[in-house]
């Protein structure tokens, strides 16, 4: 699944609810859950966090999101070993991460780039994205429920 | 002696799967043994899940303790009491289980769990598939015999620290070997989310006996326990570091926010419910 036509008003649009999602789950302030915070190096979410925040968005906007197929759909069109060698992302795995996540600054992609530390850049509109991209998925509008 | 189903199984029979969705089954607490603690209730509505949960991955995988949303502390059991088990599985697949599940009494609830979310992992590393796939068998026909379980050894937690009436402290030291610890798992073991829970509560019920009492007059005791989250898991031999701390109080109900560490780490986190005991 693409992020074709994902652009940054359909984002604005579900921002205050993911983040409230976000910092119920985190026990966090809402206010503190910004746009590009990374879950993981500023909110201090662990990977428990990421499947407790995955069923709350799936409860609160009513979609199906395929927990842990993330990093698959990063991959997009590219084999498993053309995106990843070793568990280290190949040049074009790099390419292809750095336009899936376009929401992630691009400073915060390190390379050579350990698969495994994907998850590290994961931002709040990461998840607003995953959940528009579901809920096209499922034939809405991707608006909030 | 082997451990395995028996230390820390709490399961005599699966009655029905409907539509690998919603599983049935009873466990009978065995008369001989001290008590059966609502956390232990709370570990045999997560084991009927996890059977079938386990059945739907053709036990590849199976579920460990995560989140639970709420848990309704209705009522204690009592060691020769039967509970009926049921739990209804929201999804499931090889990352993560989500249900909801209670337990009755003769006909009435004692507790239900709701909201809960785990991870699945592969079984391999914790148990023997084989093995498993047979205990599922045998528990899907004629059941195991009842009364395996013989207890729960004390876990005694040193308080110290805090602050009278607002906050508790106290320090777990597990111990290296212990029965549970084998049948929780056979080949990985884990400290049991339920037993950290069973902590969790005996140090909200040492700091609840320090409240002012509610308006009635009588005691404090847990009503409900919401937003668990277990963070990682808790090896043998470890040192656990406990809090419990009030945040609000009024007249007929308090709130308690629980955290457990493993040093800097922090592995759990709760918030229990308090309500004023119901007079007979």
């Amino acid at each position: 699944m693409s992020n074709a036509n994902i652009n940054k008003e359909d984002i604005a649009a579900l921002l205050p609810k993911v983040a409230e999602t976000i910092a119920d789950a985190l026990g966090c302030d809402a206010a503190n859950v910004k746009p590009d915070a990374s879950l993981i190096n500023d909110l201090g979410a662990e990977s428990i966090d990421f499947l407790d925040i995955v069923f709350r968005l799936e409860r609160a906007f009513k979609v199906k999101i395929p927990r842990g197929k993330i990093v698959e759909e990063a991959r997009g069109s590219l084999s498993e070993s053309e995106f990843e060698n070793g568990g280290v992302l190949t040049p074009a795995g790099e390419a292809r991460l750095k336009e899936f996540l376009s929401e992630v600054p691009p400073d915060r992609f390190k390379s050579p780039m350990k698969a495994a530390e994907i998850p590290r850049l994961f931002t709040t509109e990461t998840f607003c994205k995953m959940v528009i991209r579901q809920q096209r998925a499922a034939g809405g509008s991707g608006q909030p429920a | 002696m082997d451990h395995h189903f028996r230390a820390f199984s709490f399961v005599d029979r699966i009655t029905a799967i409907e539509g690998g969705r919603r599983i049935r089954g009873h466990y009978a607490i065995p008369a001989g043994i001290d008590s059966f603690s609502p956390s232990l209730v709370g570990e045999a509505i997560g084991q009927i899940a996890a059977w079938a949960a386990m059945a739907a991955v053709d036990f590849t995988h199976r579920p460990v303790a995560g989140i639970v949303g709420g848990i309704d502390l209705t009522s204690t059991v009592r060691p020769g009491q039967r509970l009926e088990l049921s739990a209804d599985l929201d999804g499931v697949d090889t990352s993560a289980i989500a249900y909801s599940g209670t337990a009755q009494v003769e006909g009435s609830p004692v507790l239900r769990l709701e909201r809960c979310v785990g991870p699945m992992v592969p079984v391999e590393e914790f148990d023997d598939p084989q093995a498993l796939r047979e205990r599922f068998a045998l528990l899907s026909a004629a059941g195991a015999a009842p009364g395996a379980f013989g207890g729960m050894c004390p876990l005694i937690a040193h308080r110290g620290g805090g602050e009278p009436g607002r906050s508790v402290r106290a320090t777990l030291e597990l111990p290296a070997t212990a029965s549970f610890f084998s049948d929780h798992f056979p080949r990985r073991p884990v400290f049991p989310g339920s037993l950290l829970v069973d902590q969790n509560l005996q140090l909200v019920a040492a700091l609840a006996a320090e409240i002012p009492p509610p308006d009635n007059g009588g005691r404090w005791v847990a009503r409900r326990l919401t937003g668990l989250k277990l963070r990682s898991f808790i090896p043998p031999g470890e040192t656990l570091e406990f809090e419990a701390r009030l945040v609000e109080r009024s007249a007929g109900s308090a709130t308690v926010k629980v955290e457990t560490r493993r040093g800097t780490r922090l592995t759990g986190t709760a918030t229990i419910l308090l309500g004023m005991e119901a007079y007979p």
